[in-house]
Parts: C-alpha cells; sequence; structure tokens
C-alpha cells in the first residue's frame, strides 16, 4: 500500500514539474502586454492633426494612431523602409502609363469611435489634405487629377478625377497627372492618414482626431500631457503595417528640462525623452547607465549652405575653400564625440538608396575625409579675390548649434574673413533662414528624410523649383540653381519610373555633381541615442520613424 | 556700515557751506575714514586693472588666443601632451569633455570651455566686457534720468505730466521683461534710426537697454528731489531777485541733484553688470564670439556636471566686483549724506 | 480719498492700454515674426502660406490686427497661439499662476522672517563688528546674480552632493503641484525658496535696519527712554512699528512684480512652469499672443502694486494726495 502510494506521489510530482516546466522556459508576449509606458519632452510638438503636424515628434506617434492606404513597416532597422498595404488590401502597380493607382478597402477597420471605415472616408480624406492646407499639400500631392483646383481654393475641395470611390466594389482609384514612382511613399507618411468623412474641415488642434490605429489619442493638453489608450476597436490585420502594441497606456508629459529628463529616467520615474542627452550627462549615461543606452544612424545630414547669390559665397572657390577648411573631427566633437556623428563631405547620408562614398575636401581626397586641408583653402580664398570680407553665420541658439556656429567663424578667420556669429530663437530660425529678405550668407542646418528617396535630400534641397526668393518658405536655402544639374535631376525623377536602380546610380552622380558645386559644406551624418529606463524592453528603432514607442513593453 | 553720530551737521544743507571746509573736502574726509569702503574702493580698481590687462595675459602669459576655437588642440601637463578635448573613454565612449583647470597660470588655469578656448584668459576678457556695459549703461542711466528728473521736476505742468507718464509706462512695464523684449527683437535686426545704425553685435545694444530700461529708477527720485527743492526757500528768494532759469538749474539745483546722481551711480553700475549677465544667460545679451561674464556662466551651463569651474570662476567675479561696488556706494552715501536721506534706495 | 482712487484707476488702465501697444508695436518689427510659415509648418508652399495668413488674419492691416487681439484676450477669451496651434493662452496663464505664486508666497515668508530678523539684531548691535558682519552677509546675498546661484545650488544638491543626506531628499527639477502631494510640493520648492530669498534678505535687512537707526534718533523714541523704558521695548513697540512703513511698501512693490512673473530667472533655473518662464519661453518663440498676455498679465500686477502703495502713503500723508 505505502509503496503504490509513493509511486503516485513520485508520478505527481513528475506530472507538476513536467507542466511547470512548460511554463517557466519560454515568456509568451502576453505577458509584457500592459502597464504605462512614460514619456517626457521638453515641449508639444503643437498641433494633434495628423494631416497638419509635420514634426517627428509626433510622426512617431502617428505610427500607433493612424494609418493611411499604405504604411512604412513597423520593424527595425532597413526592413522599415519596406512600403506594405495598410488600409488598401494591395500595393498596386500603378495602370494607365503609371498614372492611375486602384486601391481596395479592407473590410472590417474600424475607427476609434467604433464606425467603420469606408471608401467615402478615403475619399474625404484626401481632399481634407487641401482643405486643412496641410504642409505638404502643394508639394507631396499637388500630382493628383483636381489638385491645383483644390491648392487655389481649398475650402471648396472635391478632387473631381483625381480620387474618387466605388462603393459597391469597395475601391478607391487616385488618378495621378503624371507618373510618380514616389507615391507609395507619399501615401505611407502621417499627412495621407485616412480619418472619418465628418472630421473637421480645419486643423483639429488640441482635438484628438479618430484613427484606425491600435491606439488612440484620449486627452492633449500642449502644456502638460498626452495620454493614448488602446483603440478598443482595433483587430490587428497587417502585423506589418499595424502591430498590436505591448502598453495599456501611454502618457507623454511635457515641461521638463534637458538636465531633468535624464535624471528622471535615471530614477526610473520616466520612460524615454525626446531630447537628446546635454552633453555634461553624456559620460554619465554612456558608462553607468550604458545597457539603458541605444544609438542608431540617421538618414540625415549636419550642413552649412552658403548663399550662392550673396558675396562672398556667390563665388565657387570662396565656398570649396571653406568646405576644405572645416575640421570635420572638431564638428564630431561638438556633436559628442565619435560614438555620436560620423564626418561627411556630401549630401546622401550613407545607407541611403543611391549613396556612393565621396570626399574631395579633405587631404588625399577621394572616398572618406581624413583631415583639413587648410593650405588649399587658403589659396582658393587667394583665388577667389573674397578674403576680408565680413560674413555673418545665422544659428538656431540651442547648445549643439551654437557651438556648431562658434567653430565654424572660428575657420571663417583663420581662412581670412571677418566672421560673426548670430544665434537667433530656434523658433524662428527656420523660416528666418530661408527668406531671401534676410541676407542670410551662411547657417547651420539639419535634414532629415521624410521618405527614403534620394530626391527627398537633392532636389527638395538644390533644385530650382524649390527656391523662392523673399518667402519664408524656401528650402533651397543656398539659392541653388544650375541648370545642367537640374535637368539630370528631373531625368533621375523620370528613370525612377521605369529603372530604379538606374535611378539610383544617377543619383549618385548628381550627388557628386552638387558636392562639387559646394552650395554647402556637409559636416557629419548624425547618431541618434535613445535613453530608456530600465524597465523598457524590447527597444526597436525604425530608420523612419526612429523608436517604435507601442512595440516597447513595460512589465 | 556708517555711524550717525547725533549732533554731527550734515555736509549738504540748502547748497550752503556748513562746517569745515566745501561740501566735497568734508565727504571725501567721510570717505577716507571708512576703511572698508576704501579697501572694496581697492578691490574694486584691482579687478579693472586685471581686466584691463587682459591682452597681456592672453599673449604674454597664456599665449593663447580666447577667441579662436581649439577643438584639437593639446597641451603638456606634467610632461605628458593631453589633449584639450578628451573624448570619453568608459563604457561606451559618449560624450567629449574638456580639460579641467591645471592651476598653472601659463595655460589653462582654470580649465577649457566647450570650444577649447583658456577659461581664465576669457574671464579677463569677459571683465572688460562687463565692466564696460556695467559703466557705460549707468552713464546712460545716471545722465537722462538726472535730465528729465530736473525738466520734469522743475517745470511742472504739462512737461511734467507727459514725462511722469512716460515714466509710469516704461516702469510698469516689469524692467527684466522689457530689457528681454527689446533685446530679442533688436538682436534679430539691429537698429537702424536715421543715421544711428547698430548692427546686431554691437555692445551698444545692450548698453542701451540696460541703459533705458532703468531710467525711471533714478528719474523719478530726482524728480521728488527738485520738485522738494524748488519748494525751497533759497530758490524763492533767488527767483524774487530775477534770477534766469538757466542760472537757477546751474547753480542752485543741479548741485545738490548731482550729489543724488553720484551716490546712484555705483548702485546704478552694480544693478545694469548684474542685468547684462541675466540677459547674457539668456542669450540675448552680449553675443558671441565677444565674452562676458553672463556668456561665460551661460557657456558653463552645458558643462555644469562635469566641469564647474567654468560656470563658477565668472559668477564669483560677478558677486565680487557687485559687492564691492555696494559698500563703495553704501560709502559714498554716508560720507556725502549721512542722514540717511536716501534711505529707501537699495 | 474718492476723487485720488479714481485718477488712479484711470491712470492704471491707460497705462496697461500703453503698454499692450508697445508690447504689440515692439514684435510687429522684428523680421521672422510672420507666423505664417511657422504655423504651415516646413517646406510649405506658396498658396498654402498665403491660405495660413488668410485664416489667421495676418493679412490685415496692424490696428485691426491688434483690436482682434485684444478683444479675443479680454472679451471673448479665446485668444490661440500662434506655436501651439489650437491651444489657448487664458488656461495657460492660469495654469503658470499658482506655481509662480507657491514659489513667491513661499520665498516671500522666509526673506521677511529672516531680513526683518537680520535688520533688527543689526541695529540692537550697531556700530559693532555683528552689524557689520550682519550687513556684509546680506550684501553678498545681493550681489550674487540669482540665476547662477540657482545653478550652483543645482549643482550641488543635483549632481555633487546628491547622495549625501543634506541632498538625497532633492527631487529631479520641476515643480509638483500642492494637490498632488504636499511633500513633494514642498521638496521640490525649497531650494528655489531659498535661492530667491538669498536675493532680497539683503535687500531688507538694509532697508529695516536704516530705518530703525533714525527712528531711534526720533524724539518719541527718546522720550519712549526717557519714560525708562527698556531698550528691546523701543525697538520693538515704537521704532520697529514706523519703520516697517518703507518696508512694507518697498515689499508691496517687489512682491507685486514678483506675482506677475519677475521670477523669471528663478523659474527658468530650477525648471519651474511659472509664469515667469511662460513668459520667456512665449519672448524666445515670439508667439506674439502669450507674450500679450504675459506681458498684460505682469503689468497688472505691477501697477496694482504701485497703486497700493501709492494708497498707503496717500492714506499716511495727506499732502501726497495732491501731488
Amino acid at each position: 500500500m505505502r509503496r503504490v502510494a509513493v509511486i503516485l506521489l513520485a508520478l505527481a510530482l513528475v506530472t507538476l514539474a513536467a507542466v511547470t516546466a512548460g511554463y517557466g522556459s519560454g515568456r509568451t508576449a502576453n505577458d509584457h502586454r500592459g502597464g504605462t509606458l512614460k514619456l517626457v519632452a521638453k515641449t508639444a510638438g503643437g498641433t494633434l492633426d495628423p494631416q497638419v503636424n509635420y514634426t517627428l515628434q509626433y510622426w512617431q506617434l502617428y505610427q500607433a494612431t493612424h494609418d493611411g492606404l499604405l504604411g512604412f513597416t513597423k520593424a527595425g532597422g532597413d526592413a522599415a523602409f519596406t512600403v506594405v498595404p495598410d488600409i488598401a488590401e494591395n500595393l498596386p502597380t500603378p495602370t494607365n502609363g503609371g498614372k492611375t493607382w486602384v486601391f481596395k478597402i479592407r473590410k472590417g477597420i474600424k475607427f476609434s469611435n467604433g464606425k467603420d471605415v469606408t471608401p467615402a472616408d478615403v475619399v474625404a480624406s484626401f481632399q481634407r489634405i487641401f482643405k486643412v492646407k496641410s504642409p505638404t499639400s502643394g508639394t507631396f500631392y499637388a500630382g493628383i487629377v483636381g489638385a491645383s483646383a483644390c491648392l487655389k481654393k481649398p475650402a471648396t475641395c472635391t478632387l473631381k478625377g483625381g480620387v474618387t470611390a466605388d462603393e459597391q466594389a469597395g475601391t478607391v482609384t487616385i488618378n495621378l497627372t503624371a507618373p510618380d514612382p514616389e507615391f507609395k511613399y507619399k501615401l505611407a507618411v502621417p499627412h495621407a492618414s485616412i480619418v472619418p468623412a465628418d472630421s473637421p474641415a480645419k486643423d483639429a488642434g488640441t482635438k484628438p482626431l479618430p484613427g484606425t490605429g491600435a491606439y488612440y489619442f484620449a486627452s492633449y493638453n500642449p502644456n502638460k500631457l498626452l495620454v493614448m489608450k488602446r483603440n478598443p476597436h482595433f483587430k490587428e490585420w497587417s502585423h506589418a503595417a499595424q502591430p498590436d502594441g505591448y502598453p495599456d497606456e501611454i502618457d507623454y508629459s511635457f515641461g521638463l528640462n534637458a538636465e531633468a529628463e535624464i535624471t528622471a529616467i535615471e530614477n526610473g520615474q520616466a520612460d524615454w525623452t525626446l531630447e537628446q542627452p546635454p552633453a555634461d550627462r553624456l559620460g554619465e549615461i554612456g558608462t553607468k547607465y550604458a545597457k539603458q543606452v541605444h544609438i542608431n544612424t540617421l538618414t540625415a545630414f549636419w550642413y552649412v549652405p552658403m548663399n550662392t547669390r550673396m558675396a562672398p559665397f556667390n563665388n565657387l572657390k570662396a565656398r570649396q575653400a571653406v568646405s576644405y577648411a572645416i575640421d570635420r573631427n572638431a564638428a564630431v566633437k561638438i556633436f559628442g564625440g565619435p560614438k555620436l556623428a560620423t564626418p561627411s563631405c556630401q549630401v546622401l547620408p550613407p545607407g541611403f538608396p543611391g549613396h556612393q562614398d565621396y570626399c574631395p575636401y579633405t587631404k588625399n581626397p577621394g572616398t572618406k575625409w581624413s583631415a583639413p586641408d587648410l593650405a588649399k583653402a587658403k589659396q582658393l580664398i587667394a583665388e577667389s579675390g573674397t578674403a576680408g570680407q565680413k560674413v555673418t553665420i545665422v544659428t538656431p541658439d540651442d547648445e549643439v548649434n551654437k557651438a556648431m556656429g562658434v567653430y565654424l567663424q572660428s575657420v571663417l578667420n583663420q581662412i581670412g574673413y571677418k566672421a560673426a556669429v548670430k544665434p537667433i530663437s530656434g523658433n524662428i530660425f527656420f523660416t528666418y533662414v530661408q527668406n531671401t529678405k534676410n541676407k542670410v550668407q551662411i547657417n547651420t542646418q539639419q535634414w532629415y528624410q521624410d521618405y527614403p528617396a534620394a530626391s527627398d535630400f537633392l532636389y527638395i534641397l538644390f533644385g530650382c523649383e524649390s527656391f523662392h526668393p523673399g518667402s519664408d518658405s524656401s528650402i533651397n536655402i543656398a539659392g541653388f540653381c544650375d541648370k545642367k544639374i537640374n535637368a539630370q535631376m528631373h531625368k533621375a525623377l523620370k528613370l525612377a519610373i521605369e529603372d530604379e536602380k538606374a535611378a539610383n546610380a544617377l543619383w549618385a552622380k548628381i550627388d557628386k555633381m552638387v558636392t562639387d558645386a559646394a552650395p554647402m559644406a556637409t559636416l557629419c551624418t548624425p547618431k541618434h541615442i535613445d535613453f530608456v529606463s530600465k524597465r523598457v524592453g524590447n527597444f526597436t528603432f525604425s530608420k523612419q520613424f526612429y523608436w517604435l514607442v507601442d512595440q516597447s513593453w513595460v512589465k | 556700515m556708517s555711524e550717525t553720530v547725533a549732533g554731527d551737521v550734515p555736509a549738504v544743507v540748502g547748497g550752503q557751506i556748513a562746517v569745515g571746509g566745501s561740501p566735497w573736502v568734508v565727504a571725501r574726509r567721510r570717505l577716507l575714514r571708512n576703511w572698508i569702503a576704501i579697501a572694496m574702493l581697492g578691490v574694486f580698481v584691482g579687478i579693472v586693472v586685471l581686466c584691463l590687462a587682459a591682452p597681456l595675459y592672453a599673449d604674454y602669459v597664456a599665449h593663447t588666443d580666447p577667441f579662436q576655437s581649439n577643438l584639437q588642440g593639446t597641451i603638456v601637463v606634467d610632461g605628458k601632451t593631453v589633449p584639450v578635448m578628451q573624448e570619453a573613454s568608459g563604457g561606451l565612449g559618449l560624450g567629449v569633455t574638456p580639460i579641467g583647470p591645471t592651476w598653472d597660470l601659463h595655460h589653462y588655469f582654470l580649465g577649457a570651455d566647450d570650444q577649447g578656448r583658456d577659461v581664465a584668459a576669457r574671464l579677463l576678457y569677459g571683465g572688460r566686457n562687463s565692466l564696460l556695459i556695467g559703466t557705460a549703461a549707468a552713464l546712460l542711466t545716471s545722465v537722462i534720468a538726472t535730465l528729465i528728473g530736473l525738466v520734469a521736476g522743475f517745470f511742472g505742468g504739462i512737461v511734467d505730466g507727459v514725462l511722469s507718464r512716460l515714466l509710469d509706462v516704461v516702469w510698469a512695464f516689469p524692467v527684466y521683461l522689457l530689457a528681454i523684449s527689446l533685446s530679442t527683437v533688436l538682436l534679430t535686426r539691429g537698429f537702424s534710426v536715421g543715421p544711428l545704425e547698430l548692427e546686431s553685435g554691437s555692445l551698444l545694444l545692450p548698453i542701451s537697454i540696460i541703459g533705458v530700461v532703468y531710467i525711471p529708477y533714478v528719474a523719478r527720485p530726482i524728480r521728488g528731489e527738485v520738485l522738494s527743492l524748488r519748494r525751497r526757500e533759497f530758490v524763492e528768494a533767488a527767483i524774487g531777485l530775477g534770477a534766469s532759469t538757466r542760472r537757477l538749474l546751474w547753480s542752485d539745483i543741479l548741485p545738490n541733484v548731482v550729489t543724488t546722481t553720484i551716490v546712484f551711480f555705483p548702485l546704478m553700475m552694480a544693478l545694469a553688470m548684474l542685468t547684462e549677465a541675466a540677459l547674457s544667460f539668456l542669450s540675448i545679451g552680449v553675443q558671441p564670439p565677444d565674452a562676458s561674464w553672463g556668456t561665460i556662466i551661460l557657456d558653463g551651463q552645458s558643462l555644469l556636471y562635469t566641469r564647474p569651474a567654468v560656470a563658477l570662476a565668472p559668477g564669483i567675479a560677478i558677486a565680487i566686483t557687485v559687492l564691492a561696488l555696494n559698500v563703495l556706494g553704501d560709502g559714498i552715501r554716508d560720507a556725502l549724506d549721512p542722514r540717511a536721506k536716501l534711505r529707501g534706495i537699495r | 480719498m474718492l476723487r485720488f482712487l479714481a485718477r488712479r484707476l484711470i491712470a492704471m488702465v491707460l497705462v496697461m492700454f500703453s503698454i499692450s501697444v508697445l508690447v504689440f508695436l515692439i514684435f510687429f518689427a522684428t523680421p521672422g515674426v510672420d507666423p505664417a510659415a511657422r504655423i504651415a509648418g516646413r517646406n510649405a508652399d506658396q498658396e498654402t502660406l498665403r491660405a495660413v495668413r488668410k485664416d489667421f488674419g495676418l493679412d490685415k492691416p496692424m490696428p485691426v490686427q491688434y483690436g482682434l487681439m485684444m478683444k479675443k484676450l479680454f472679451v471673448s477669451r479665446d485668444l490661440t497661439s500662434f506655436v501651439n496651434r489650437g491651444a489657448e493662452v487664458i488656461p495657460q496663464v492660469t495654469e503658470a499662476a499658482p506655481v509662480t505664486l507657491s514659489l513667491v508666497i513661499g520665498a516671500s515668508v522666509i526673506w521677511v522672517v529672516f531680513s526683518i530678523g537680520m535688520g533688527m539684531i543689526a541695529a540692537v548691535f550697531r556700530g559693532t563688528p555683528v552689524d557689520a558682519a550682519v550687513m556684509i552677509v546680506g550684501l553678498i546675498g545681493i550681489s550674487m546674480p540669482v540665476f547662477w546661484l540657482g545653478e550652483v545650488v543645482n549643482l550641488l544638491s543635483q549632481s555633487r552632493l546628491h547622495d549625501t543626506f543634506l541632498f538625497s531628499w532633492v527631487p529631479p527639477l520641476g515643480y509638483t503641484p500642492l494637490t498632488e502631494s504636499p511633500i513633494g510640493w514642498f521638496k521640490s520648492l525649497l531650494l528655489p525658496w531659498l535661492t530667491l530669498a538669498v536675493l532680497f534678505i539683503g535687500i531688507y535687512a538694509r532697508v529695516l535696519r536704516s530705518s530703525l537707526v533714525e527712528a531711534q534718533q526720533e524724539d518719541y523714541v527718546r522720550t519712549a527712554r526717557a519714560k525708562g523704558l527698556t531698550e528691546r521695548r523701543v525697538l520693538l513697540r515704537h521704532a520697529l512699528r514706523t519703520s516697517l512703513i518703507s518696508f512694507v511698501s518697498l515689499f508691496g512693490l517687489d512682491f507685486g512684480a514678483l506675482v506677475g512673473g519677475g521670477a523669471l530667472l528663478t523659474e527658468v533655473v530650477f525648471g519651474l512652469h511659472g509664469v515667469g518662464k511662460l513668459t520667456f519661453d512665449s519672448l524666445q518663440n515670439l508667439d506674439l499672443p502669450v507674450i500679450m498676455a504675459t506681458v498684460m498679465y505682469a503689468s497688472f500686477f505691477v501697477v496694482l502694486a504701485n497703486a497700493v502703495v501709492d494708497l498707503l502713503y496717500a492714506w499716511l500723508d495727506p499732502r501726497v494726495r495732491h501731488a
């Protein structure tokens, strides 16, 4: 009798062990669901309207709250550049010579207010881009049929013939005036989010608009707090386009300064900060908190546009001299050291489609920058005859930009100019330097990609059509307009429709041509630091939208 | 700090000579007896001399150009060659730290700032600008405020009404806010009115702004004093005797008012220097590459946790200078007017 | 008396009107102030800019724009920011006000208590080293730039000495509302209170001391002494009361200026989101609606404090009423 009891007991124990062993080994994803993610930033990012807001701060959040017909893959690294169908069922090949795109709308997707998404909502959303005067309405979406009428009279925008819905078939057809191989990207950015048809026809400001994402905006006070909660009507339809998220709630607080934010994360009172760590905390977080630091290269570049229509930089040799004289290692030091930036001479950042290493502005010109060539710089200045002229460098007044400006002033003085630095408020800086009326000779600038296309750097920044004298919005700050290079750019844009590889090769050549013409001096390719608290897990960095906020867990 | 000896006749009473020589001689004698004030005067003069000697220090002692960035430079410390801007080596290797104080007068006595420049040399050059702005702004304030106070107090009527309202409006606009507003606007644009053109980097901009903003502070007490002086018997007598306005102002009223102005002057210098430091700290005072004690504190803010010397040194310099000015101002006031007629001043 | 009041009231309104016009003029003279491009976003095209300009009424003549802004600020009270589209301005100010009030009231309690104590000690021990020492300490307090002192306090309490018992209780920079946690509120404000108070203790101690010293010469004090009252009694009962007049009037002016946002340097350095910081941020951003609201708010308190102090003097000295 006793022996049987012992055997039974042993069996029971073994079974128990077997069962619990299964639980103990791998943790399922469901174990991480829940909790509140706490984000902090110095200030809010402005309007919450996804069709108006143009800040990286909120584009990072829109990935989780809104969807377009297409979307960027929510994954880490370069996979993030791949466009996949989102609210549309398929990524269509455009017909009619590349001018017609037909999308089948998925059934069963609901907005956060419970209503179904219909083709009528899609049409209304595209009309709304113009009605709310979205910043890219005239640049990204001007190629849609009927757009020019909408740009002239936004209030009555119909996009007749441009965006039409077929409720029976459940499709939406978009007609363009000319083929556009970058159109798929333009449909994947937040400005093309699909919102309910009854959304107000003006900037929604602080009132959240219902979206289809895994989360919705529950409340927004731009002075204090933005709250995102799980969308109760969300059911994952495409893990690549809109995956389910881990935290139950995301709280984004505003108002702390950069130093306090770092301390808060160190103490576990916050999980992540938008701002890059201030210079004097870098050493601390790089050593004591190294495990909580994530560094990623950005598809971006820091450069110094030089006004090609004003003395002294209307002279090619003067501009090239500046590029030869800048010690890009010093610029990297200002940025925080070689772990946070790499020197660069050209426009396209490494890893970008169309990038080929090229650097003429160094000792031993070739593919990589090694050292400044002051002698060559001074010689070029002498040949240009611009020595002794007064130059004012305009920068925003934040720490790093101001330091870059002060350094540049030192360099310009060294090669023979009389340089001064003028830091102005970061909030007015960007429009100030674009307006030719302000007669800016040289300034510091950063450019981050909107989407992964070489034209987003070369054509937008250095194309003749991007120059608007007397306007606050003239992103071709250098005023650069070279007919030959511009023609090549148009050629590359057309080429991309048929042969993307050939087009990228042509863009690489254009990159070299623009770099040689030196409308700017490139400084470096920046890296991005994300400092998170100890409890944050599964940190994923998308090259398109940076940290995928809702794909990290806190439990 | 001073003693009021009962029964001592004040040196200045209605412009008439009282005891022991002219009021200025009596005052000077009194001031010289106040050894604390004299010591502070010595400190102040010492600071001024040191700052004026900035080019000498930079060229001959430290061999450095404090306006040239030196991010890639190296110096020799204890026989070893050390980079001025040291890249972090531990952990992830993030960040770049400037060299700390070497306590060697010949190079980087107080260390380097975020551009690799010698902080000690910049401190001296910065002192030049801070002292210059403080003195010039105080001068501007004193001269214009005295004029306005004289005119408003003496002529009364509509002139006084208009000027007083103007002073009220400027004074109601909180001092720092007005200074910040004007600085923000004028710095972006520069100031050009007719033939007068001030570029945004010019020191005249902070000087004028700080000078203008404190005018009501001095003008109102002066106006009050002129008002009360005007009613005094000796003035009425002079008017009765047929004295011209100009003579009255010049020989009777002005000398008394000048005492007040002089007493205010060190105080205004102190206030101007503190205001300039605040404006520069907010990035709207002295502009790079010029240095002032306020801009160096701003530079030091980004290095606060790793290289605090950069922020501490200029603050201490400001504190000592302003303290000296305050004590000196007290001494001057006690010497000229020991009955503390102007006790309301801070 | 009533006529005096009425005249002061009218003067107040006129002054505030002039200030609002002054602010408007100052900021419209700046280039890059045209908010249309900033509102429209980066790389916006010309049509978009034109439309945004019309939307915000930025294409109307200046007096009309001024009138519109004043109307939205005072009448319909729905003035919105140029920088944070849709964010109303008045709630921003009303939310920042408690922070400033907490900072200023706490600091003023500290500085009043300390300065009265120091002033009295200095007056009692007049002429001795104690007097000199107390005054020097006070003077040092006035001579330090307040933002620098704040930075030094931060350096010590947040970094260098943070791990010691002295400062381990210090929370990260920022404000905790009283309603959320009274202890947190107190902890977040203690160091800013002390920093701001140091600036004023020296001034007020000196003012009180010289008033006391002067009062001690007065006849009525001599009478009290002759009557046989102790020195301390004389000081506390008689001299102090009259000396407090100039002390109180000075306090009124300073308090008024601080409540309106005069403590902006302290707020900036300690990360407290009060009216001063709001004002400074709006000036940096050239956010004209917020600038107008905060400057109006600040000048209101300054003007009010001036009027109250003038009233006090008028009540005490009838000659002033007719000045």
